[in-house]
């Protein structure tokens, strides 16, 4: 393999890092709202929200991938590969933060609220103030254990054309008739991002005790 | 030293000989020697740390006794004849087989039913044939009263029902030997007597038993001889009214002060 | 819209034929990735150190490796070695390969946990061997894990969406397919979106039945 190949093999993992990252971008924050909904019990948006995160934990990244990329356009919005990327993969891990904000919400003591309430304090601030403080810290092992699961479905991403590893260790391998050192150094790199990811978490478990959901 | 081969006397179910066990340097049983003759029942007494839980693991190799002999019904234990080469996994399953064992905390099969729990180990390690076994564990089970709890699963049965299996388990297996390791220990009070009472019909029916206890009570009015342990030796044996009414050691003085009296 | 619903609709023995193929691929993988598993879960519970120490190091290492590129290694990477496998063996190769090693790690944290006790009985009374896994430690193991065991099932069948990549004839094939055809990727889409999801709700009905069962025998 030359060394050119290899520079497009990072650069694929550069594209898969930034949309991830991107994807992560949108993921956390939506999962959080999804998941406040679902705890206060909003009216008519709970349910929604439940049928919603069912719905996309049982969808395959790739079909959902191409449903946004060819069904979005139909509607008159133009919509290119990345921002189809970045769709699927934050809609998609927003649906799994959802179930792991709402279970470190479940955690929380009633206690702990009641005297909060007692001190006057609205929700807004109840939220700013006194949850999320605590509640960050008690879900970050589990989402970050649900980043790793999102680089690992990425290369869903490939299917509508975007050149992450999976897609620029296929284009090598079809310029050189040799698919498989390609193929093994993109394992390699997903070996490395991946082990980094998981010693992230296991950081974090040290840091903040166990995770708060069960991911 | 010369092998013994098998026992002289040939009502000896059980012959242990200088069984020594450490558990790196703490010393467990210290030269045990120790007899069970056919139908006879056997207490083995002692204050916890004595080493009789140790001593009945290690009649059927759950723990590697580091000297001495076993023999059941003449026949070695755990080490081929003439006491060099172990046995190997297979001919040690089969002799295990020979021995029943009822455990302090019932060992049931949680993912099998009362029935099946029974018949578990006659089909699958004694290759015996299914009707057959079926209607003897039917009949163990008339007998310790839980014909109506055949096809309920362990975690639905009280303490002293699950032992009552544990109990129709080992006997299903024909055995020549019944081990004990504190069989009412892990019971609520009020469910002793229930596995008291099938014990002591076992006993008074001709069972081979060998009982590592503390219901002195049973002791007292079933066993044919008492055994007391400390420190991993035997410090006096001898009949249960002789023991309870007679202790010739001061240690066994001492154990009944503070077993039999409290 | 209904008009593209319709077009779905007159292809949907499509569908079925690509939803059969996913259904097949996912219950022989996961069927043999159990069976393998299992035999890898015994050499991660080994006496030995070293064994463990290897297949525990395989075990986690293939679990850092996402499923397409496992896929385009049994596709593109195993010619190289001289075996050349169709795309649907090869996708069937991957899941696999893939989901023994999850499935060994499900068996291994559940087998940690399973009392000494009934294993420790069976000893007793005669098991060893072969039998004493078939007999006690795996229906115990299986009963227990059944709720990890459908997590994975479901994300197998979300796997094998994958495979449309190298041309399995798969459910997103099929609606790939048609939208490709007729130009109605709403329809095809959304149709294939909802077939996953009944899918995904048939396994966790069985997980729950599956977990009755397991309650009564813990």
């Amino acid at each position: 393999m030359t060394t050119a190949a290899f520079l497009s093999l990072l650069q694929g993992a550069g594209v898969t890092l930034v949309l991830s990252g991107a994807g992560i971008a949108l993921g956390v924050p939506l999962g959080l709202l999804l998941g406040l909904i679902r705890w206060g019990r909003v009216p008519v948006l709970s349910p929604i929200v439940m049928v919603y995160v069912s719905l996309l934990r049982s969808t395959p990244a790739v079909t959902l991938c191409l449903l946004i990329f060819f069904a979005i356009p139909t509607m008159g919005i133009d919509i290119g590969p990345w921002t189809a990327s970045v769709l699927t993969l934050g809609l998609n891990t927003a649906a799994f933060n959802c179930e792991i904000w709402r279970s470190g919400l479940n955690n929380f003591s009633p206690d702990q609220l009641e005297a909060a309430r007692s001190f006057g304090m609205t929700p807004a601030l109840r939220f700013r103030r006194i949850i999320f403080p605590q509640l960050w810290r008690a879900c970050l092992p589990g989402l970050v254990n649900e980043m790793t699961l999102l680089i690992k479905s990425s290369p869903a991403i490939a299917v509508v054309g975007v050149v992450e590893i999976t897609r620029a260790a296929t284009r090598i391998g079809a310029q050189t008739y040799d698919p498989l050192p390609p193929m093994l150094v993109a394992t390699g790199i997903y070996i490395v991002l991946i082990v980094v990811f998981v010693g992230l978490q296991r950081l974090t478990e040290r840091l903040y005790g166990q995770a708060g959901a069960a991911a | 030293m010369v092998e013994h081969v098998g026992s002289t006397n040939p009502e000896c179910v059980l012959d242990i000989r200088g069984l020594t066990k450490s558990f790196g340097t703490n010393v467990v049983l210290d030269g045990v020697s120790l007899t069970v003759e056919r139908g006879k029942t056997v207490c083995l007494l002692g204050p916890s740390g004595s080493g009789k839980s140790t001593l009945l693991r290690c009649v059927n190799f759950l723990e590697k006794p580091d000297q001495g002999s076993i023999y059941l019904s003449g026949r070695r234990i755990g080490m081929r004849e003439g006491g060099v080469i172990p046995m190997s996994t297979s001919e040690l399953a089969q002799a295990r087989a020979r021995i029943g064992m009822v455990f302090q905390h019932f060992n049931l099969w949680p993912h099998l039913t009362v029935l099946q729990n029974l018949i578990e180990a006659p089909i699958h390690v004694q290759r015996r044939s299914r009707d057959e076994v079926v209607a003897e564990a039917e009949m163990l089970l008339e007998r310790v009263g839980l014909t109506d709890k055949k096809d309920v699963f362990p975690n639905r049965l009280s303490g002293g029902q699950k032992q009552r299996v544990g109990i129709a388990r080992a006997l299903a297996m024909k055995p020549e030997l019944l081990l004990f390791d504190e069989p009412t220990s892990a019971l609520d009070p009020e469910l002793v007597g229930e596995v008291v009472a099938v014990m002591k019909t076992l006993a008074e029916g001709g069972s081979t038993m060998l009982v590592v206890t503390h219901e002195m009570g049973f002791a007292r009015e079933t066993a044919n001889e008492v055994v007391l342990m400390d420190g991993g030796r035997v410090v006096e044996k001898g009949q249960p009214s002789e023991f309870f009414t007679n202790p010739k050691t001061d240690r066994a003085r001492q154990f009944l002060q503070r077993y039999v009296s409290a | 819209m209904t008009r593209d619903f319709g077009v779905v609709w007159e292809h949907a023995d499509r569908l079925v034929e690509g939803l059969l193929n996913t259904i097949i691929l996912t219950l022989v993988g996961a069927s043999l990735a159990l069976l393998i598993g299992s035999l890898v879960a015994i050499l991660l519970m080994s006496s030995s150190r070293p064994v463990r120490l290897i297949s525990q190091g395989i075990v986690d290492l293939m679990r850092c490796i996402p499923f397409l590129m496992l896929a385009y290694l049994a596709y593109y990477g195993l010619p190289s070695l001289g075996l050349n496998l169709d795309n649907w063996t090869a996708g069937l190769f991957a899941i696999v390969v893939y989901n023994t090693a999850y499935m060994a790690e499900i068996m291994r944290s559940i087998w940690i946990g399973l009392g000494r006790e009934s294993i420790e009985a069976a000893t007793a009374f005669g098991f060893r061997g072969p039998r004493l896994y078939t007999r006690i430690i795996f229906p115990q193991i299986f009963l227990a894990a059944s709720p990890m065991i459908g997590n994975q099932l479901i994300q197998i069948i979300k796997d094998t969406a994958f495979l449309t990549i190298i041309a399995v004839p798969e459910l997103t094939h099929a609606a790939s397919s048609i939208q490709s055809q007729y130009f109605v990727p709403f329809a095809a889409f959304i149709a294939a979106v909802l077939i996953y999801w009944a899918l995904c709700m048939l396994v966790e009905a069985g997980v729950f039945v599956v977990e009755r069962l397991a309650e009564v025998r813990r």
